[in-house]
């Protein structure tokens, strides 16, 4: 049994070790194209900011790999052939598979911007290695940047720029910062937060046209407010979508719509082939692209290309981030009603969403939470006192450190 | 990424095991030779008023802790953890370690170090030494170091000694702070660490014993006075000069902060059997962890703490000093040190939960 894994990201990864404890002998081999070991793409920023080397971006010691007979193959897939089971490769090599998983990751959205086209350089993504080179590049040649975009990887990447002295003006399309995920009294609190730092964070804007300078450098953007602002990079991070392109080109594609369409055992509509991860899209037509889901996916798909049974619809929603200091937890969806309080004069918020009497998700900012408790209420549908009454229990701030709850007018 | 300009550039180069670093190191290490084996530093030291080489020495350390100590309150100032721990580091330094026992000499007492307790000090269990002293220093000797220390490291782990009160530590969180990054992640170095520092403590204990059976039954017995006599002198060269002073700290910038702590120290090592099976425990948040790395990355105890938390597995590492910088550089809050009480029923809840998800498959 041979099973080919593309893509070396956290979903592929995770199913070529999920596969080796269940099947000792089978012959797993993983494709990358970005780097020759997996590398954790959430640490990008600490290795733009200096904290960490390229080679700490590695979960995995290399020799585990070898320890687990795990093969890791560098290129980029060009071929695919389904009936004879064959990839082949940009550089010419053929591989033949039993059975195959593709887990080929996001990549980010073309910028669409006007004058575009006659720029050489200056316009940077961040999302791959390959994009961080690309910024350390042109970093030190860099007073002035804009990056447009209130996604995570955005403010990523103005965090980056900005520790590097920087002077960046950060683009947001929308009326409040990160409406997708933060309700407008905790999107000021950020929006506050990000220019204490000295960052112009420029809401209800967007790009109109791209200039750029002789040399075909990006030199300024035109803002859809009719300012013009000057910089030496442009960051477009105006979302990820899957990298399926290639498989538009190859001699047996599997069925496509936004993503790699995939039933709920992780199967693509072509025999022996299985999806996961930011690639794959599911049968409601969801396309899951954090990491938690990929990690969660590439275990899954494992199980069922090992010929488990496997029925997957996504979990209740949570994920995490870092806003510059401000830690965020997140846990299940919107409720009709929702109670909301800040800690006076901190960078310190709760709201927990609630409807018809039951809690319904969680938003919290500037302090640290063990959410599996939020995810047990939401399971139990709690209603609310249920829930203040327990927050504590919840808590997960360093010792010495625990926010109080009283203090955040939570009787408790 | 360096940035344009010389200083950062150099600063750079210091933490990042560069050409500064070097010659940092071969300063530190010189610093240490010269001390430990000649007496340069004397004339000096009696030029300022400080009697001693070694009042100097301990002047200049303690200047040392409280300088980096203000450095890193400032650094982790929004974190309560960080802020007072540093606050007791640099406390227990000038008092327990400095003036207290400058103090005890003045008023013609032995010059008794209160943070320190056998094994890191073989002389407090000494005792041709320890017996020498009035009784109330033999008897804190005792407790402190039979009793008090290993119950503390069970309720608390061993950080409350070797992060909160160890000169050692207490160097290496303050002045040493730029290094702590440098520490070895390996499994391999995890392998060698396992070896050298129990072989230490071994060391250490028959030694000890060794002094006592000398002490006890020497007169009948010369030549085991002699050996006992010739074993001591060579452990306290090997041990207590060269691998704690020159080697742990003239090795900062090359190897990170901790080398002696990890790799020899015997009050680490006992302390860390005691955590092994005590309430302290690094709780990993489940399903949270991003598999960044930046708890590895600054542990300077070399722990890849990553491949507990991408594992979803609350841990216990016997090397552990709960110095809580894992749980500060997360930008995911996955990492929290906790004193574990089976007999809080909220907390027993807890672990429940966290250990239904350590049962779940690797990564």
């Amino acid at each position: 049994m041979h099973y080919v894994i593309i893509g070396n990201g956290v979903a592929g990864v995770t199913a070529a070790f999920a596969l080796r404890k269940r099947d000792p002998h089978a012959e797993i081999s993983v494709i990358g194209g970005e780097s020759d070991y997996f590398i954790s793409r959430t640490a990008l920023m600490y290795a733009f900011m200096d904290r960490m080397n390229l080679r700490d971006l590695e979960p995995f010691e290399r020799q585990s790999y070898t320890k687990q007979n795990i093969t890791l193959l560098r290129g980029w897939v060009s071929a695919l052939d389904a009936s004879s089971r064959i990839l082949r490769l940009a550089d010419g090599r053929n591989l033949s598979y039993d059975k195959l998983l593709l887990a080929t990751g996001s990549i980010p959205n073309p910028a669409p911007w006007p004058g575009l086209a006659t720029a050489k350089s200056g316009l940077v993504n961040f999302v791959s290695l390959q994009h961080l080179a690309e910024c350390e590049r042109l970093a030190p040649t860099t007073r002035r940047a804009v990056v447009a975009g209130g996604g995570l990887i955005g403010v990523e990447l103005v965090e980056c720029l900005h520790h590097h002295g920087i002077q960046v003006d950060f683009l947001v399309r929308d009326a409040w910062y990160w409406p997708m995920a933060l309700a407008p009294e905790e999107g000021e609190l950020i929006a506050d937060h990000i220019r204490h730092h000295g960052v112009n964070l420029l809401l209800g804007h967007e790009i109109t046209e791209v200039k750029t300078d002789t040399n075909s450098r990006v030199s300024a953007v035109r803002t859809s407010q009719g300012g013009e602002l000057p910089c030496q990079m442009l960051g477009a991070c105006i979302g990820v979508r899957p990298a399926i392109e290639w498989l538009r080109e190859v001699q047996t594609p599997p069925a496509l719509g936004r993503g790699i369409k995939i039933q709920s055992d992780f199967r693509t509509s072509l025999p022996n082939v299985w999806a996961a991860g930011d690639c794959a899209e599911l049968p409601t037509g969801q396309v899951e692209q954090i990491w938690y889901s990929a990690k969660r996916q590439g275990e899954l798909a494992a199980l069922s290309m090992l010929g488990d049974t496997v029925n997957y619809t996504p979990p209740l929603f949570f994920n995490s981030a870092k806003l510059f200091e401000i830690e965020y937890t997140t846990v299940g969806v919107r409720g009709a009603e929702s109670f909301f309080r800040r800690l006076p004069g901190k960078n310190v918020s709760i709201r927990i969403m609630h409807d018809q009497g039951a809690v319904t998700g969680f938003n919290m900012l500037g302090s640290r939470w063990n959410h599996t408790w939020f995810e047990k209420w939401i399971h139990e549908r709690r209603d609310l006192p249920y829930v203040l009454k327990n927050l504590h229990l919840a808590q997960f701030d360093v010792e010495f450190g625990r926010v109080s709850l009283s203090a955040l007018g939570v009787a408790s | 990424m360096i940035k344009p300009g010389a200083a950062h550039a150099l600063l750079h180069s210091i933490k990042n095991r560069g050409l500064a670093a070097w010659v940092l190191a071969a300063l530190f290490t010189g610093f240490y030779l010269v001390l430990y084996f000649t007496e340069w530093f004397s004339p000096l030291a009696q030029a300022i008023g400080l009697g001693s080489k070694w009042t100097l020495y301990g002047t200049l350390y303690t200047l040392a802790v409280t300088a980096g100590g203000i450095h890193v309150i400032r650094k982790y100032r929004h974190n309560r953890y960080q802020v007072v721990r540093t606050i007791v580091v640099i406390v227990v330094q000038a008092t327990f370690a400095y003036s207290i026992p400058m103090l005890l000499k003045f008023l013609h007492q032995p010059e008794y170090y209160l943070s320190y307790f056998w094994p890191l000090k073989l002389d407090y269990l000494t005792p041709s030494y320890i017996f020498s002293l009035p009784l109330p220093f033999i008897i804190y000797s005792f407790v402190g170091s039979l009793v008090l220390v290993p119950i503390l490291a069970a309720f608390f782990g061993k950080r409350w000694y070797c992060s909160w009160v160890c000169g050692c530590g207490g160097l290496a969180n303050t002045f040493g702070e730029p290094w702590r990054h440098l520490s070895d992640k390996s499994t391999t170095s995890w392998k060698i660490e396992k070896v050298t520092i129990y072989a230490v403590l071994g060391i250490t204990v028959v030694l000890t014993a060794l002094l006592f059976i000398s002490y006890g039954a020497g007169k009948a017995n010369p030549q085991l006075v002699r050996t006992t006599g010739e074993f001591q002198s060579y452990y306290g060269l090997i041990v207590s000069s060269l691998l704690s002073g020159v080697v742990g700290v003239g090795l900062y910038p090359l190897g990170g902060t901790r080398v002696w702590c990890r790799f020899a120290c015997p009050m680490a090592a006992l302390l860390g059997l005691v955590q092994k099976v005590g309430r302290y425990r690094i709780t990993v948040k489940k399903d949270m962890c991003i598999s960044c790395g930046m708890c590895s990355k600054y542990c300077e105890m070399g722990i890849d703490v990553r491949s507990y938390a991408q594992a979803n597995q609350s841990f216990t590492r016997a090397s552990c000093v709960g110095c809580g910088i894992c749980s500060e550089v997360c930008p995911r809050g996955v990492l929290n040190l906790e004193n574990v009480s089976s007999r809080d029923p909220q907390e027993s809840k807890l672990i429940q939960i966290q250990e239904v998800a350590a049962t779940r498959p690797l990564i």
